[in-house]
Formats: structure tokens, sequence, C-alpha cells
């Protein structure tokens, strides 16, 4: 495995799509914004290519003629922990779903913007970089009835009920429950929490605090579980358990 | 059915109970005219050619006793005619070449003094009998006078009293009979029945989600007809199925064919070094993909592939408007309360999305609240802009209908934005209503069965 910061070679790209409409110009608009990119237009292809230089990540379309991309994701997976963005036309929840449950380390629904793709590719690679030996499954969080599912990102509440969380709160609820019983200044928090929506987050840890308390706290306006530490910090007051995940 | 059955079969054997007892009353009464007949016309053979009548000295009786011969009629004030008898009487009668002037018959209790008098001494006996067991009780007296004559000859027959078990045999036997047909029709009814009634509960639910699988499908079973009903729905249902289905892959290729390019697009724009042309292009792209997902989607509407789940409704429309918040749309969001529902999330977020978005794009603010009323969650986003007017309200919620007659593309959209958002209502078994707020501007209201 090529840990991708130890040199200062450049992140190998392999884009796996049928389209060479969409390939071509994904492919040059990656090279420079500095990957070393290369191509294949069909999973077969892929993975002759693969075989013979492995890649640091897979940017793979899900919807291709022979076998598709779930089918060759699982395998890249389970083999050779290579990294996998999956590129889909239909932005269903269940194919989002789907895609995250057999490893793939993201989704990005077409037509997505570049930017935003790169964001998320760096972001893969930073985590993949960082977390060699991450379990490939992760245990649900359990704390006063609530449970976190950190594949799908699903939070319920204590009657099963799902509530809708965005991934900016779901980051900063997994700093909570990763480290509970503990006072998290507001720098802390925004260095646990900083993923590809960073943009978004930095406007103000306190606003994001606000929201997911009006998700999780009965009454916002006296909050139980995640509380106000005078001197500037949140903490969970909240004992947490991991369970293995419920069969879907 | 089964009810108008039994009504109808009740009927017939009411009428066949009443021909039966008709029947009987019939030969009662033709057996007491032919008695009464052959009675005075056998007193009539009695006389002398003269017309001198031979009545039998005292003590002597003949065998034809029952006949008197008296100079006024027997007939009471207040004994009851029976005319039927009188009529076939004088038929019989004069058939027989027997002319009478006039006939009276008419029933009569017997009371001892009359039966003294009347009954031979051998029926005299009987009647000591009769007293223990009063068997004939009513007697018909016949007066008949003849042609030319002042006397009246008189006879008498017994009504014989029905056979006491007569009624109650017949009673007995019309409910055997009608209690074995019943449970006959009831068994016959039911072969045809219960393939119908499964066949109109798989028809409902089919009608209510036509991506009910295949195995739910009712037997083709029964008489023939219903069989091959039942075969014909299940060969229509599969072919809806198939429709349906196509429909979804065709959907998927094109989502699929148009999206790529669109993608391919997207990220050929990357290069136009001038920034304002570049956004530009990137919000038309924007555009016509939010277009394309709302076209595809309401083309899906009706047959979602997601199951519904237990949501917080609250939580999940918090979400959505924190989206506008975030890329720094006004919109508010109002009082909320918890409510936990089953729902498909996706789709409710992109109604509670359009609904945002078109007051945004119409009245520039938006305010979104949730709450439950009864058994209802209500979910209401209201603005401040112009409202509609109240006649084009209807149309509105068609599809490819926009606020702005001249369908300025400027003002964006494709206007399914509201079709989309009631249909998605509907989907969850709710309502959408647009109604102008009195403050002024639009309230759009998704009122959702808990």
């Amino acid at each position: 495995m090529t840990d991708p910061q130890s040199s200062d070679l450049p992140d190998r790209i392999l884009v796996v799509d049928d389209e060479d409409a969409l390939r071509d110009p994904l492919a040059a608009y990656l090279s420079k914004q500095g990957f070393a990119v290369r191509q294949a237009e069909s999973a077969t292809a892929a993975r002759t290519m693969l075989r013979d230089e492995p890649a640091d990540l897979v940017l793979l379309d899900i919807m291709m003629p022979g076998e598709d991309g779930l089918s060759l994701c699982r395998h890249l997976v389970e083999t050779q922990k290579t990294p996998v963005i999956l590129l889909t036309a239909r932005g269903e929840a269940t194919d989002r779903i789907v895609g995250l449950e057999i490893g793939a380390d993201d989704y990005v629904v077409k037509p997505f913007e570049p930017r935003e793709l790169v964001a998320r590719i760096r972001s893969v690679l930073r985590r993949a970089s960082r977390a060699e030996a991450a379990p490939t499954l992760e245990q649900d969080y359990c704390f006063e009835g609530w449970r976190l599912d950190p594949l799908k990102r699903r939070l319920t509440d204590p009657e099963g009920a799902i509530v809708a969380i965005s991934s900016a709160e779901f980051r900063l609820l997994r700093a909570f429950l990763d480290h509970p019983r503990q006072v998290l200044d507001r720098d802390r928090l925004l260095d646990m929490v900083q993923g590809r929506e960073a943009h978004l987050f930095d406007r103000s840890v306190d606003n994001a605090i606000s929201r997911l308390r009006r998700k999780v706290e009965e009454d916002r306006t006296d909050p139980r579980l995640i509380l106000t530490v005078r001197g500037g910090g949140y903490m969970l007051a909240s004992d947490v358990t991991r369970v293995d995940p419920q069969p879907a | 059915m089964l009810l108008a059955v039994a009504l109808a079969l009740l009927v017939a054997q009411g009428i066949g109970a009443g021909l039966a007892l008709r029947a009987q009353n019939e030969r009662e009464s033709n057996a007491i005219v032919h008695a009464l007949a052959f009675r005075l016309i056998g007193g009539r053979v009695l006389r002398t050619a003269e017309g001198r009548e031979l009545l039998p000295p005292q003590g002597r009786r003949p065998r034809i006793a029952r006949l008197i011969s008296a100079p006024v009629s027997p007939l009471k004030p207040d004994d009851v005619r029976e005319a039927g008898i009188e009529k076939r009487l004088e038929e019989i009668l004069s058939d027989q070449g027997v002319q009478v002037d006039e006939v009276q018959v008419f029933e009569r209790a017997i009371d001892g003094a009359v039966a003294r008098r009347f009954l031979p001494r051998d029926d005299r006996l009987a009647q000591l009998r009769r007293e223990h067991h009063p068997r004939h009780d009513r007697m018909i007296v016949a007066a008949a006078r003849m042609e030319g004559e002042q006397t009246w000859l008189i006879a008498r027959a017994w009504r014989e009293p029905r056979e006491p078990g007569f009624l109650r045999t017949l009673l007995v036997q019309t409910i055997l009979i009608y209690v074995f047909l019943m449970g006959v029709i009831a068994l016959i009814l039911r072969r045809i029945t219960t393939p119908l009634a499964q066949l109109t509960r798989r028809v409902g639910a089919f009608a209510a989600n036509p991506a009910l699988s295949a195995e739910g499908r009712v037997e083709p079973q029964g008489p023939l007809d219903t069989r091959s009903l039942i075969a014909a729905h299940n060969a229509m249902e599969a072919r809806i199925g198939a429709l349906l289905d196509e429909k979804d892959v065709m959907l998927g290729a094109i989502g699929h064919d148009l999206k790529t390019p669109l993608a391919a697009l997207r990220v050929r724009i990357e290069s136009v070094d001038d920034d304002g042309e570049r956004l530009k292009m990137a919000g038309t792209i924007e555009d016509m993909t939010r277009t394309l997902d709302d076209i595809l989607s309401l083309a899906r509407v009706g047959r979602p592939s997601d199951p519904l789940e237990p949501t917080e409704l609250s939580a999940l429309v918090a979400s959505v408007i924190e989206e506008f918040e975030d890329v720094g749309e006004p919109v508010e969001l109002g009082e909320t309360e918890r409510i936990v529902m089953p729902l498909r999330a996706t789709w409710l977020r992109r109604a509670v999305r359009n609904l945002t978005s078109n007051a945004l794009r119409y009245a520039g603010g938006a305010c979104v609240t949730v709450q439950r009323e009864g058994r209802q969650a209500v979910i209401r986003v209201s603005d401040e802009g112009p409202g509609i007017p109240p006649d084009e309200i209807a149309r509105m919620l068609e599809p490819f209908e926009r606020g702005d007659p001249s369908r300025n593309r400027g003002t964006g959209g494709a206007g399914i934005g509201l079709t989309l958002a009631r249909a998605i209502a509907e989907q969850h078994g709710g309502t959408l209503t647009l109604t102008n707020r009195k403050e002024g501007g639009l309230l759009a209201e998704i009122r959702l069965p808990v």
C-alpha cells in the first residue's frame, strides 16, 4: 500500500466510467488539480489496470454495461482496501445506503460540482492515510436510548423514529459521542468535525450546536444532553455504548 | 345476495304452502257440496209423482235421514251465508236436472238441541261420544226450495274439522325444505362469492399500490366465470406491472443519459475563465438538473421504491430549512412540534424544499412551521408575497403552470414543483392546499394523517 503522504508523488486516481464524454473532461480537470489520472471504460478494464498498478483512489460510475460499479466496488474494498467514491445519476437514498454499505467511502450524484468532487477526493484520501486500520464494520453508538449508525449516518430517537441530521451535525454529534462526558471547546470541536463542508461549518460552532440541540433535546432552552460549560465549551452529559448495527 | 335469495325462497315457499292449504280447503268444500247435493237430490226422489211427501214414519229412519223439510227457511239473521258453496250446489243440482228456486247454505255451530233434532240415532250416539271428543262442532246447513214449491228441503253436512296436525305438518315441512335449500344455496353462494371477495380485496390493494408483488394474486377458483375473471385480472395485473417496470427502467435510462452529459458539461465549464459567465452556466445546469429531477420524481411518485419509516417530522423540516439558511436564503423556521410518523424522508424533503423555494422565488422569503392538529401533522409554508388570484389556485397545482403567465424562464423552474409537492402529500395519504393569507401572501399547507 502506498501512503500518499509519504512521498511527493501525486495521488493516483482511476476514473471508471463508460461515457467518454464525461470521462475525458473529468480526467483533464483532475489532472489540472494535481492528480495522476488514469481512465478505464469498464469494470473489466479497471481490474486489469489496477493489477498492473494500484491506485490511491477509484472514482467509479455505478451504472455501466457489463459488470456494474457496485460489484467492482465490493471487490476493491474487500481485496485491495482501495478507497472508492461512487458516481451515480440517481440520488435516491436507497442507492446511497447500498453504496455506503458495501464499503464505498463517499458518494457523488451527477451532475456534481467539480470543486466539491475534488474536496471530497482530498477528504477521503486524508481519511485513508490517517486511519489505515479503520474497522470496516463500524458499531452503532447508543446513548440515552438514542442510536447513531455511523455508516448510514442515521440517528434514531428512543422511540425508534429517524431524526434527520446534516453531515455537519453528524460529525459534531460523533465528536461528542467519541468523547462522552468530556468538555470540548470550540476550537477542538472545529478541528474534529472539519470535513469537506468546513466552509459551512466554521460559520459558527454555536449555530451547529443549536441546530443539533433542536433535534436531540426535548426542550432546547433547557438542554440535558449537550451542556454548555462555563468558560467556553460543550459536553455530552451521557454515557455511550457501542453495539453491533441492527440489520437493515 | 344470500338475503335476496332467502327472501325469494321464503315467498315461493309461502305460495306453495298457501296453495297446499287452499287445495285442502277446496277438497273439503267439494266434499261438503257433494254431500249436500246428494242428500237434496236423494230427498227429492222420496216424493211421489203427485208431489206428496213421502216422509218416513216416526221411529223408522231411512238411510237418508239427514234431510228434513220445513215450511220456512232455517236461515236466521245472524247466520253467514256461504255464497261459494251455494253457487256450486246450485250448479250441481241443475246439472242433475233438479230445478230449485232458491238455495241457502250457511254454517252453524252444533248445539245440543240441533244435534238432537237433526242427528239420526246412531249419530246421536256419536254425538255423545263427540261430547267427549268434539271433532264435529260445526255443520253446514243447506236449504233448497224446489221449483214452484213453498217448502224447503233442508240438508246438512259436517264440516270436517281440519286434521289438527295438518297445519303443523305443513309448517314443519315448509321449514325443513326451506332450511335444506338455504343450506345448499349458501354453500353454492360461498363458492361463488369467496373468490370474488378475494378478488375485490386484491383489486383495491392493487389500485392503491400497483407495486404489489405477484405473490398476493388470487388463485383462479370458483365457478368457471369467476375463474376466468380472476385469470383475466391476473393477466392484467402482470401487464400493468410490466408496463410500470418498463417505465421505471426507461426513466432511469433517461435520467442517466441526460445527467451524464450534464455532468460532463459541468466539468467542462470549469475551464471558462470568466467567473461571471461560469457561474451563470453552472446556474443553468443546476436548473436543468432540478427540472429533470422534478420530472423524474413526478413520474415515480405513485410508485415509490423506498419504504415508509418512522421519522421525526420537525427535524426533517428543520434540516431542509437549514440547507436554505446555509446558502444565506431568508427562510425562518417558526413554531415546530415533535411529531413521529411513518414517512418517506427523501420525498417529503423534496416537497418541503419545493414549497420553500417557491416562496423564496415569488415572495423573497418564507416562514415554515410544523404543528400537530388533531390527528394531522400540518406543515405550513407562508410568505408575504403577492399571493395568487383565487381563481388561479387550482390551475397552479397543474403541471407546467407558473404564476407568471409570460412563462418567463427568468423566474426559473419548470412549474412542476407544486404539482410534485401535492403528489408527494398524496403519496403519504395527505393533502396540499394553497390559500391567500388575510395578512397578504400565500400559505401552502401540507396536511398528513398521523
